[in-house]
C-alpha cells in the first residue's frame, strides 16, 4: 500500500504558489453569460454563498444546490437515475470513485476544459487514487480526516496520545465514535491494514482480521455513549458535555474550535486515516458545459477555498487557501508533522471485500 | 292599474336574465356545459346511482392506490429482487434471499424484538400517561374550555418530529434544563446521563406519540354519559370499582384504537432513535436504513426487512385489536 504524509507546509504553505492566482474577486474573467442552470449534489456549506451568489449574477447560470450527507445515499440518488440524472456535480470522496466509475455513473472529468485546474494542490490533485483508469474522475475542494477531538477542559494532551483513550474506564460513558469509520482505525490500531488492500488475495484473513475488530468493539461497547453517524451530532454531544473525547472527521470539530469551543483535535500516534472531497461530472449531465463552467470558477481563487474552509471546518486543496484563514482558523486546520507522519488516505480497490465484511460487522456491533 | 305593469316588468327582466345567460354562454364554462359531447360524458356518468358512486369514488381510489399501496407494492417488488436500482449492463432476477438473510442471521431479531418490546413498552406508558389527561380533559373541564385545552395539547404538533426530538435533548442533556434543576435544588452534583438510553428515547417517543392516544381517549370518555358513573355511585360502587367496572370497559374502543395508532407509529420511528437513543437501542429501522445508505447500499435486503416488520406490526396490531374486541364483547354480555 501507498503511504502518503503530508507535511505541515505542503499543507498550508503553499502561499508562493497562491499568490499568483487571481488577486481580484472575479471568478470569470470574460462575459461568459451561457444562462440555464447547473444541479449539484453536495454537502452543507461546500458551495460558499457569496460564491453562488456572484457565479449566478456573471453567467446567469441558476445554481441549484441539493444537500447531502453520505456517499452511499449519494450513490443510490444517482443510480435510481441513471443513465439520464437529473444531477450535473456530485461530491464524492477520493475512496468512493470506484463504486460509482464501476457503475458507469461518473464522466471522465476533461480537466484541459478547466484552465483553474493548476490551481489545487498537487498532492491532492496528482495523487495516485485520483487517476483512474487513465483518466482524472473529480476535482479535490477539500480534504478531511478522522481525528481524535477531546473537550481540553475535561481531557489533557497527554492522554490522546493513543486510540485506547477512547476505550479507557475513565471515560466510560464519556465517548462516541461512528461504527465504520472505527472499525477501519481499529484495524489500523491493531497493525493490519485498515484498507484492506493487503488482503486482496486473502479472503480468509481479511474476515478473520474484521472479526477481531468486531470482537474488540463488542466488547468495548459498555464503554461507549454513542455511535453517531453526522457531524452535527458529534458537535452537540460535545456542546452538551454528553461526552468529553470522541472519533470525529476534522470538519465538524474544527468549526467548533473556530466558534471558540474549548476543543482540540490530534491524530494518535497509531495513525489515520485521510479523504478528499471531489466535484464530479455526472455521467450524461444535462448541462455539461454549464458543469464545467461552474467547476472552473470554483476552482479560481484561494479565497474560495478558504470561504469553504471557514464554513465547513475542512482543509481546503486549493494553494494558497491558508492566507486567507485567521490564525485560529489556521490552527483548526493544521496538524504537526508528529501527528501527520502516520496518516494514510483511504483506498478503493478493496472496498467491495472491505464493505462486505465490515457491514454485516457493524451491524452485528450495533446489534449485540 | 299595476300588475300588468309588473307583469311586463318581469318579462323584461327575463328578457334581461336572458341576455346574460347569453353573454355567459360566451365564457369557457358556458361553452363547456353547452357543448354536446360534454353533456353526452355527464350523461352517461351520472346515469345510475351505481355509476354516480363510481365515478365520486374514483379519485379517492386513485389516490389511495398510487399514493398509499403503490409505495408498498414496489417495497414487496424490491424485496424479490436481487439488485436494486438496475445499474445498465445487470440483469435484475427473482429471489427470496432478502427474507433468508434475515432468518438466517441472528444479529438481525436483536434490533427487531427489541423494536417490538420496546413499542410495546413505549404505548402501555403513553396509554398510562396521557388516560388521566383525557379524563381529565374529558370529565373536568367545563365544555367551552375543552377546545382551548385541545389546542394546546396540539401546539408541539405546531413543529415537525425532527424539531420536537431536539427539544428533548435540550431537556436531557448533561447540560439541560432537568440536570440544572436537578443540580439547583441540590439533588445532584454530578449531572445524570439521561441521553443515549433507552429512557430519553422513551421519553421522546411517549412525548411524540402522546396525541395520537389522547385524541381517541378523550373521545371515547367524552362519549360517556356521566349518569353512569352517578348510577353507580348511587349503588355503593367505590370510585375505583366506578372506574375499573364503568369507566374503563365503556373506554376499551378508544383504548383499543389508541395503542393500535401509537403502537404502529411506534414500530416505524427512525429519527428519534438515531438522535436520542444509545448503542444499546439500535431499533430495526435502524437496521432498515443501514441497507439503504449508510452501510451497504442493499435496497432490496432494506425492503425486504420493511416488509418483514411492516407484516409482523399488522399480525401483532390485528392481534391486539381482536382481544380487545373479545373483552369488549365478555363485558357487554
Amino acid at each position: 500500500m501507498t503511504k502518503q504524509t503530508f507535511s505541515r507546509r505542503r499543507f498550508l504553505g503553499t502561499a508562493a504558489a497562491g499568490a499568483t492566482v487571481l488577486a481580484s474577486p472575479v471568478y470569470l474573467r470574460r462575459a461568459n453569460a451561457s444562462g440555464g442552470e447547473v444541479n449539484i449534489w453536495t454537502y452543507n456549506d461546500f458551495v460558499p454563498k457569496a460564491f453562488k451568489e456572484q457565479f449566478e449574477a456573471e453567467t446567469g447560470i441558476k445554481v441549484n444546490v441539493r444537500l447531502v450527507d453520505d456517499q452511499g445515499k449519494q450513490f443510490n440518488l444517482l443510480a435510481a437515475e441513471a443513465p439520464n440524472p437529473s444531477v450535473d456535480i456530485m461530491t464524492v470522496a477520493g475512496h468512493r470513485f470506484l463504486q460509482f466509475i464501476d457503475s458507469d455513473l461518473l464522466a471522465p472529468l476533461d480537466t484541459d476544459r478547466l484552465s483553474n485546474w493548476g490551481n489545487i494542490n498537487p498532492t491532492f490533485s496528482e495523487s495516485d487514487w485520483s487517476t483512474i483508469n487513465g483518466h482524472k474522475w473529480g476535482a479535490p475542494i477539500l480534504s478531511g480526516m478522522e481525528v481524535l477531538a477531546y473537550n481540553t477542559e475535561l481531557v489533557s494532551p497527554d492522554e490522546v496520545k493513543s486510540w485506547d483513550v477512547l476505550f479507557s474506564e475513565k471515560y466510560k460513558g464519556q465517548t462516541a465514535y461512528v461504527i465504520q469509520d472505527m472499525m477501519s482505525i481499529i484495524m489500523l490500531k491493531m497493525g493490519y491494514d485498515g484498507n484492506m488492500v493487503e488482503y486482496l488475495g486473502d479472503p480468509d484473513k481479511a474476515a478473520a482480521i474484521v472479526d477481531e475488530a468486531k470482537e474488540f468493539l463488542i466488547e468495548k461497547k459498555p464503554l461507549v455513549r454513542k455511535y453517531y453517524d453526522g457531524g452535527a451530532e458529534v458537535q452537540q454531544m460535545f456542546v452538551n458535555q454528553d461526552i468529553a473525547l470522541a472519533h470525529s472527521w476534522n470538519g465538524p470539530a474544527a468549526a467548533l474550535i473556530n466558534d471558540g469551543f474549548p476543543l482540540a483535535m490530534t491524530i494518535p500516534q497509531e495513525g489515520s486515516y485521510g479523504f478528499v472531497y471531489t466535484y464530479n461530472i455526472a455521467n450524461n449531465a444535462p448541462n455539461p458545459d454549464n458543469a464545467y463552467t461552474f467547476l472552473n470558477a470554483i476552482l479560481a481563487s484561494p479565497e474560495i477555498g478558504a470561504a469553504m474552509t471557514k464554513a465547513s471546518g475542512f482543509i481546503s486543496t486549493y494553494k494558497g487557501a491558508a492566507d486567507y484563514l485567521s490564525d485560529l482558523e489556521k490552527q483548526s486546520t493544521s496538524f504537526t508533522d508528529e501527528e501527520l507522519a502516520n496518516l494514510k488516505f483511504f483506498r478503493a480497490e478493496a472496498n467491495e471485500m472491505k464493505y462486505g465484511l465490515v457491514d454485516p460487522a457493524v451491524e452485528a456491533i450495533k446489534a449485540a | 292599474m299595476g300588475y300588468p305593469d309588473m307583469s311586463d316588468e318581469t318579462a323584461q327582466g327575463a328578457r334581461s336574465n336572458q341576455t346574460k345567460d347569453d353573454l355567459s354562454g360566451q365564457t369557457f364554462w358556458g361553452r363547456l356545459a353547452g357543448w354536446t359531447p360534454y353533456r353526452l360524458l355527464i350523461g352517461l356518468a351520472t346515469a345510475s346511482p351505481r355509476r354516480q358512486f363510481l365515478v365520486l369514488a374514483a379519485l379517492p381510489i386513485v389516490w389511495v392506490l398510487t399514493q398509499h399501496l403503490g409505495p408498498m407494492l414496489q417495497m414487496l417488488r424490491v424485496s424479490l429482487t436481487d439488485a436494486y436500482p438496475v445499474a445498465p449492463g445487470v440483469e435484475q432476477h427473482f429471489t427470496l434471499d432478502n427474507y433468508a438473510r434475515f432468518f438466517g442471521d441472528r444479529i438481525f431479531w436483536q434490533p427487531f424484538f427489541r423494536t417490538l418490546i420496546f413499542a410495546g413498552v413505549f404505548t402501555f406508558c403513553t396509554l398510562i400517561l396521557t388516560y388521566p389527561v383525557a379524563y381529565f380533559l374529558a370529565r373536568h373541564v367545563s365544555r367551552k374550555n375543552q377546545m382551548l385545552f385541545l389546542l394546546l395539547l396540539l401546539v408541539p404538533f405546531w413543529v415537525g418530529e425532527i424539531v420536537r426530538t431536539y427539544a428533548i435533548m435540550i431537556l436531557l442533556g448533561n447540560t439541560g434544563a432537568v440536570n440544572q434543576l436537578l443540580k439547583w435544588i441540590g439533588l445532584i452534583d454530578r449531572p445524570i446521563p439521561f441521553m443515549y438510553t433507552s429512557f430519553s428515547m422513551g421519553v421522546g417517543i411517549v412525548y411524540l406519540t402522546a396525541l395520537y392516544m389522547l385524541l381517541p381517549l378523550y373521545s371515547a370518555l367524552e362519549k360517556l354519559p356521566k349518569s353512569l358513573n352517578e348510577a353507580a355511585a348511587d349503588l355503593g360502587a367505590s370510585a375505583w370499582t366506578r372506574f375499573r367496572r364503568v369507566t374503563l370497559p365503556l373506554t376499551i374502543e378508544g383504548i383499543s384504537s389508541g395503542c393500535t395508532l401509537v403502537f404502529l407509529i411506534s414500530t416505524g420511528f427512525y429519527a428519534t432513535p438515531v438522535l436520542l437513543g444509545g448503542p444499546s437501542t439500535t431499533v430495526f429501522a435502524e437496521t432498515i436504513a443501514g441497507f439503504f445508505h449508510v452501510a451497504g447500499d442493499e435496497w432490496p435486503t432494506g425492503s425486504a426487512f420493511a416488509t418483514i416488520m411492516f407484516f409482523a406490526a399488522l399480525v401483532l396490531t390485528g392481534t391486539f385489536q381482536k382481544l380487545m374486541n373479545a373483552l369488549r364483547k365478555g363485558d357487554s354480555k
